[in-house]
């Protein structure tokens, strides 16, 4: 079970989730108020198809898994904001971590090789 | 004066005792900061309290702690293994089971946004982790359901199964279960499952199939003589024992008389 972001807009109360082809809404109902402790108005289910897209090597057609979609009405006076968790992220290619690296790759390469009957300043 | 020293010593290490103690005991803004405090079980240590999950059971469950949002790497420590598993009681896995279960929908909340946003998913190994602990936690379980059963009924308790032939005459392991309609009522049951076979198509396929199996051994067998043929020609001081612990099914003795093992030096 995960939660998914909306691509549509959705009401303020309403929440999606991915959930495994054998779940009910019976099920998806108890799982979230057993497990996760939430108050739910209903649940809707339906499933939504893969994409068939080509494969860019080999050229033959792929299917993407089919998904079953849950949509879980909360009560009217809750609501759920998909939070923003990259804010404040750091790039791939982050500034500090770059010079790091690169000061660290630097020692590496500028170091002595240690390798059996090869001369120290050997490298590849 | 050695006594005297000694004295002095003891009463101070009574002195750090007591400063201990004194330490050790509950203020009360410890009390009123953690939420569960199971006075009967929990030592009176602070260590003790520090490391409770809190128990917020709500949708911001299916997402990571905020403060590792949008970060390169989260560190984490090992999966839970067997042998940790068998020391708790079936109480304590229970909980476990949904300790996990929880983290694994956090990890696949987070894995799924970070691939919507083209974003690394930081240590996906994680996942691995939780599905391991999860494995390995599933069969200590099943290992002391099935010694219950045995202790009580003598069956293992485990889903019934049997070893039956397919339409091809090929075995495989059936696993049966339990259905609504009678056996012999359920018309659809029957279309699906065909045990046994017969026939002349089946017997020449099984044939056909025996051979290609049995000609798959053979050329398995043929290589192996031939590559410690090889080795023996090439390297005629090659540790015999580390060869015959290699390929155990080859003799030996009849190789060494084989003109392929000889090579191409003065023999000694």
């Amino acid at each position: 079970m995960k939660l998914l972001k909306p691509k549509n807009k959705q009401l303020a109360n309403v929440v999606q989730f991915h959930c495994s082809m054998e779940m009910t809404k019976f099920d998806i109902k108890n799982y979230m108020e057993k497990i996760y402790n939430i108050d739910i108005i209903e649940v809707r289910t339906r499933i939504a198809m893969g994409r068939t897209k080509k494969d860019q090597l080999q050229g033959s057609i792929i299917k993407e898994d089919d998904r079953k979609i849950a949509y879980v009405v909360l009560p009217k006076d809750q609501s759920f904001v998909f939070p923003d968790l990259f804010k404040d992220a750091k790039g791939e290619f982050d500034e500090e971590i770059m010079n790091e690296s690169k000061s660290k790759d630097l020692q590496e390469y500028v170091k002595e090789n240690k390798a059996p009957g090869l001369p120290g300043w050997f490298r590849i | 004066m050695a006594a005297l020293m000694k004295a002095v010593h003891v009463s101070k290490n009574m002195n750090n005792i007591m400063k201990l103690f004194t330490n050790l005991s509950l203020t009360p803004n410890v009390i009123t900061s953690s939420k569960h405090v199971f006075l009967h079980r929990t030592p009176a240590l602070h260590c003790a309290f520090i490391h409770i999950t809190p128990d917020n059971r709500d949708l911001m469950e299916f997402f990571d702690e905020p403060k590792n949002w949008g970060r390169n790497e989260v560190k984490v420590g090992r999966s839970w293994r067997k042998d940790e598993l068998r020391l708790k009681s079936n109480s304590d896995l229970h909980k476990l089971w949904y300790v996990l279960l929880k983290e694994r929908n956090m990890l696949m909340t987070m894995e799924e946004v970070c691939k919507d946003e083209n974003k690394i998913f930081p240590n996906p190994e994680r996942l691995d982790k939780v599905k391991d602990s999860m494995n390995n936690l599933e069969s200590v379980v099943r290992e002391r359901n099935r010694a219950y059963h045995m202790l009580e009924t003598g069956e293992t308790g485990e889903r019934p199964g049997k070893l039956v032939y397919n339409c091809l005459g090929l075995k495989f392991y059936h696993r049966m279960h339990q259905y609504i309609i009678p056996k012999y009522m359920n018309r659809k049951w029957h279309k699906w499952h065909k045990f046994g076979f017969g026939g002349f198509a089946t017997r020449r396929f099984l044939r056909l199939y025996r051979e290609k199996i049995w000609n798959q051994k053979r050329r398995a067998r043929n290589r192996d003589k031939n590559r410690v043929a090889v080795l023996m020609s090439k390297f005629p001081n090659v540790d015999i024992e580390a060869v015959k612990q290699h390929f155990p099914n080859v003799d030996l003795e009849t190789i060494k008389t084989l003109k392929r093992a000889r090579g191409h030096h003065v023999p000694e």
